[in-house]
């Protein structure tokens, strides 16, 4: 059914949120870039599937490593000397990077759109009226279980905890022997890490293009916001939200309002509540 | 005309000058080459208008592509479909861009960075939606052939004329846009991008000045498209895409953020690179991208600024004061008695025997901790009132409530016996009271000048509009707001730095200036954060020598706070002690210094054992 | 233990400290005394390496750590209580204490236990958000955050500051113990009594120079140190 489609749309989106918020919250940098990122990851993987021929299997544990170590490069490398700058440097920045990291795609890979096979195929299941392709569940489920590994490595691993620390006070985590630089890298290489899950999934459907990096900074984004962009689980439930709207959108009243529908709701979780649906407890600084 | 009007004519209609002079180049040249200049001068214009927004306020904006396509179907759609003429088109199509520009801006200047980025990103994404959606009016995505501009007959259809054409229009259309940027305006809108609560505390709506912003600069790019369009012959929503709004940005971000001659010079020259090196069509996108992720991170002002300051290298701060030794109490007493400056007006009860300030029982609390727990004080006219305490007692919270940055949750403030409970931080300084931060919270890219320009407190977006085009003109009454702040300069010892950079000076002459912009409007109250932290002890000495001068000479009452108690003794009457959010001590200055309560707060006298 | 040779720091103009030496043993507990503005805090964070201008030199343990990152000098058992605490607002009592272990790599973990035995509210309040407690209680969470890290020195920055009487008692009682742990203690302050009931020498800066020192006893007794705060 619609929904079901829309959930499976909404989990990329909401692995692809996660990772903007993971570098927000430990870095306050809105990373513009994210969709290239993802993009990145959608063409690895067109690269470990299609082109290698190793199969999904390995993809997954590839490409995130490929594309975590891609965004911790250009932290260490081109964000680190304007980190000190100000804010309107850094989000300029980050907007540039992501086009050029489209545009050095779009230099070597010159045709217009790489197709990546499904990972699962097989007769479609039918649950009452409702049918579900073998891919939808398995795009799905993979997809939020990422997001909830991911959500759990920050919530509960050590690595999680130092970043949470430099998230709610750089001066603190310092005091227990977190190095910043390092920190800010492991934030990257995360948040990179989920892009380039973002991107192995979204790969099958929406093929490898440019154009996937435009969309899923946008979604990502939007999740983000109606999540309340510091709350990651407030990020999984945006993408869903988004996911499921987007699709019913398409489907009741037209394809060229799906894109419209991510952006007034954005509009409207901005005027109306720009602390998301789900806003972390601010608690006063000690 | 005078020279004087000369001179403050000459850098306003330059941009002018300049994109008429290049036109005027084309037309000796060839077709390809007077195509070339039309398609450079336009992007010039959208340049210039670019750095308003971008270079002066620092905002993100992502509609530059909305608001050309705007421009080029409200101005063509008239003309094929109900015959208007061109030039009411024009003017109809650069209308609804201010208008564009003002439905955005007025819920999305409440945001800032991202989310502010994000909003004009959805602007330029539905605009364009809408365009490709709306078939039948707009020939959808196919696009709509556009006619060659006919003015009275006249009708610019072949690339010589069409250039002259451009270049008379783009002339008259970057002049607003000009003497906004020179004068004040354009002033008050890096102040805001250098520092925003000390923009608001002088007077500066942010709000404001970001609606009016963007108004002017989309009303602009939207006259740019329209102008532009009949050259492609055909308009299609794809071409006004976000990629065309990306790129824009690059004009002033390459080109310089601090002048309108960054916008220009960086559209006119970075929009001919596509043009001229077709061949490297394909890297020439991606060279941008490195290119201002390398102005970026090396030059922030811009590639055009770091170029024209390598001869002029900006001083480094000096480390002694260059304040001229001995307060210049004359020139005080100048400032007193400049003549043709009207002081903002001060509402409220005046008269000696009225105080100008009443703090009654106010109380702020953040969660459990009580930063400020009914604390009740009167400053009477012309007093000085010092406000010491240890650490986190509660003292910058209180000048936080008293000057607008934080609210009450309980009690009320009085300025001359007017309650300040819903009057914003920008209505301040027009009721009298300005204040100093505690960090010199100057406008650092701006001059002395500039700096205390602002201090005269005309802030709105009205005066600044007015006082721009009276800079542009010459006028007396800026003229007169000019000297003032020269003589307020000169009184706190800096008259001969009034061109300088504020970041050039040492951080005692910032606290200086920062002083001299606190007065310049003379205001009834001064509130001084740490005036004298972080400066030598024979600095202190002069600062104090200036703050009493100014106290007496102009009758302006000051409340300071300060670590430094000989200071504090040596200038105030009264100080009032604060510990822990409480007000456990006032008195005469001198006999706060033996107080058993003070000493008890400062030493613990308490038993540990 | 520590050893503070000729530590300057200087901002522009302004001379914040100049030229403070100083000889922490183990064991040791020396307080650095003087008005607002002194320079004390300027000091302690200089030697906690979050003040990379600062010149002169800092030896710790026999190592010459000048330079090194705060983070750094976290890791290698220099601990920083500093003056407004810097904790985590939405990370619990427990969790608080094990981001502070994180500095303990390498060397012996101090467990949580010994933090709760130290300061028993804290072991009431174990999966209490650090946000939400009292100021005594923060304070304490903090000194448990250092105490984790496995220190050989700590650095108290006016660790009483806004503490109510009863519990600064307490306070001054979980520092000695921590001392007597094998901790060398530098501690700043304003309040003289409790930096004479901890410390056996004391320094007073003023303006950032060191103008007094000798034992503690002396100092809370002089007249002439208590001038020294209004000047």
């Amino acid at each position: 059914m619609i929904v079901v489609g829309g959930l499976k749309v909404g989990a990329i989106y909401s692995l692809a949120a996660l990772g903007i918020v993971v570098i927000y919250k430990a870095t306050r940098v809105v990373n513009f870039a994210h969709g290239a990122f993802v993009l990145a990851g959608a063409y690895a993987t067109y690269g470990v599937v299609e082109a290698v021929g190793l199969g999904y299997w390995p993809a997954y544990a590839i490409v995130p490593l490929a594309t975590g170590v891609l965004a911790a490069a250009v932290e260490m490398i081109v964000l680190r000397p304007i980190r000190r700058a100000d804010i309107f440097a850094l989000i300029t920045s980050t907007i540039f990077i992501g086009i050029g990291l489209s545009e050095i795609y779009r230099l070597v890979q010159n045709t217009e759109m790489l197709g990546v096979r499904n990972p699962v195929s097989g007769r479609p299941i039918f649950i009452g009226d409702v049918i579900i392709t073998k891919e939808q569940i398995w795009v799905f489920g993979g997809a939020l279980l990422s997001s909830l590994i991911g959500l759990a490595i920050f919530g509960y691993a050590p690595l999680g905890r130092g970043l949470r620390a430099l998230a709610a006070n750089p001066r603190g985590a310092v005091l227990c022997g977190y190095s910043i630089d390092g920190m800010n890298a492991m934030a990257w290489f995360l948040g990179g890490a989920l892009a380039g899950l973002a991107g192995v999934f979204a790969a099958p459907s929406s093929g490898v293009s440019p154009e996937l990096a435009v969309s899923m900074i946008t979604a990502g984004f939007v999740a983000a916001v109606i999540g309340g962009f510091d709350s990651l689980r407030g990020a999984l439930f945006g993408g869903l939200i988004l996911g499921v709207a987007q699709t019913l959108a398409a489907a009741y009243i037209s394809s060229a309002t799906a894109n419209a529908a991510s952006f007034l709701l954005l509009f409207v979780v901005l005027m109306w509540r720009p602390e998301g649906l789900f806003p972390e407890a601010k608690i006063r600084d000690v | 005309m005078s020279r004087g009007r000369l001179r403050a004519l000459g850098p306003i209609l330059a941009p002018s000058g300049s994109l008429l002079a290049v036109a005027i180049v084309g037309l000796l040249l060839d077709t390809y080459w007077q195509y070339v200049m039309a398609i450079s001068i336009s992007a010039a214009v959208i340049g210039g208008a670019l750095a308003m927004l971008v270079g002066y306020a620092r905002c993100i904006t992502l509609t530059t592509g909305a608001m050309l396509a705007i421009g080029a179907y409200a101005s063509t759609l008239p003309v094929v479909h109900a015959g208007v003429p061109f030039l009411a088109a024009l003017l109809f199509a650069t209308a609804l861009g201010a208008v564009a520009g003002l439905v955005l801006a007025i819920p999305g200047v409440r945001f800032r960075s991202h989310n502010l980025a994000m909003i004009t990103f959805v602007f330029q994404a539905v605009v364009i939606i809408i365009l490709r959606e709306s078939k039948t009016l707009t020939g959808g995505a196919e696009g709509i052939h556009v006619p060659p501009p006919v003015i009275f007959g006249l009708s610019f259809s072949n690339d010589a004329n069409f250039l002259l054409l451009c270049g008379a229009l783009f002339a008259l259309v970057i002049l607003p846009i000009a003497v906004l940027l020179a004068g004040p305006f354009g002033k008050n809108l890096r102040a805001i991008a250098a520092n925003e609560n000390a923009a608001r505390a002088f007077g500066i709506d942010v709000r404001r000045y970001l609606i009016a912003a963007f108004t002017w600069s989309s009303a602009v790019i939207a006259f740019a498209g329209a102008v532009s369009a009949p050259r492609f012959r055909i308009i299609d929503p794809d071409s006004y895409g976000l990629m065309t709004s990306i790129f824009t940005l690059t004009y002033p971000i390459i080109g310089g953020m601090g002048s309108i001659w960054g916008g220009l010079v960086g559209g006119g020259v970075l929009r001919l690179f596509p043009e001229l090196l077709r061949p490297l069509a394909d890297y020439i996108d991606l060279a941008f991208c490195v290119l201002v992720v390398g102005t970026l991170t090396f030059f922030p002002d811009g590639l055009a600024s770091a170029v024209w300051t390598v001869g002029r290298r900006g001083r480094k701060p000096s480390t002694g004061s260059a304040a001229i030794p001995g307060v210049a109490v004359a020139r005080i007493a100048e400032l007193s008695s400049a003549t043709g400056f009207a002081p903002p007006t001060h509402g409220g009860r005046h008269g000696a025997d009225a105080p100008v300030l009443t703090i009654e029982s106010v109380s702020r609390s953040y969660g459990a901790l009580r930063a400020v727990d009914g604390v009740s004080l009167s400053i009477a006219s012309g007093a000085l009132h010092g406000l010491m305490g240890p650490n986190g007692a509660g003292k910058t919270t209180l000048f936080n409530l008293v000057s607008g940055f934080v609210r009450a949750d309980r009690g009320r403030v009085l300025l001359s016996g007017v309650s300040l409970e819903n009057v914003p931080i920008e209505r301040r300084i027009g009721l009298g009271m300005t204040r100093t931060f505690q960090h010199a919270a100057t406008f650092q890219r701006l001059s002395c000048l500039d700096n205390v320009m602002i201090g005269l407190g005309r802030n709105t977006v009205f005066e600044g509009t007015s006082r721009s085009i009276a800079a542009a003109l010459d006028r007396e009454s800026f003229r007169a707001e000019r000297r003032t702040a020269l003589s307020a300069l000169a009184a706190v010892g800096l008259g001969a730095r009034a061109d300088d950079m504020a970041s050039a000076l040492s951080l005692g002459d910032q606290r200086r200036l920062e002083i001299a912009r606190a007065i310049a409007s003379r205001p009834r109250i001064i509130l001084l954060d740490e005036p004298v932290s972080g400066v030598s002890a024979e600095e202190a000495h002069r600062l104090r020598e200036l703050l009493l001068a100014v106290n007496r000479e102009l009758g302006i009452a000051m409340v300071v706070i300060e670590h430094n108690i000989r200071f504090l003794v040596s200038l105030c009457d009264r100080i009032s002690v604060m510990s822990e959010g409480k007000v456990i001590a006032e008195g005469d200055a001198a006999a706060m210094v033996d107080d058993p309560r003070v000493r008890k707060v400062y030493f613990g006298e308490r038993e540990v054992a | 233990m520590l050893e503070v040779s000729n530590l300057r720091v200087a901002s522009g103009a302004m001379i914040r400290v100049a030229g403070l030496d100083l000889q922490l043993a183990q064991r040791g507990c020396i307080a650095l005394l003087g008005p607002n503005g002194a320079g004390k805090t300027t000091s302690v964070e200089a030697i906690a390496g979050l003040l990379p201008k600062a010149a002169g030199r800092v030896m710790f343990d026999g190592i010459d750590i000048t330079g090194l990152s705060p983070s750094a000098v976290a890791r290698r058992g220099l601990a920083l209580v500093p003056q407004w605490r810097e904790l985590f607002p939405n990370f619990s009592v427990e969790e608080t204490l094990l981001a502070g272990s994180n500095a303990a790599r390498g060397r012996p973990p101090i467990p949580a236990a010994a933090v709760y035995d130290l300061f028993p509210r804290l072991a009431e309040r174990r999966t209490q958000l650090a946000g939400s407690l009292s100021g005594g209680e923060q304070q304490m969470l903090a000194i448990g955050r250092a105490l984790v890290t496995n220190p050989k020195v700590m650095l108290l920055d006016e660790p009483s500051a806004g503490l109510a009487v009863g519990i600064v008692r307490a306070f001054v009682d979980a520092v000695k113990r921590i001392r007597d742990g094998g901790v060398a203690i530098l501690l700043v302050e304003q309040n003289l009594e409790i930096a004479a009931a901890l410390a056996e020498s004391c320094i007073v800066l003023a303006a950032g120079r060191v103008v007094w020192r000798g034992s503690a006893s002396a100092a809370a007794s002089n007249e002439e140190i208590r001038q020294a705060y209004f000047t």
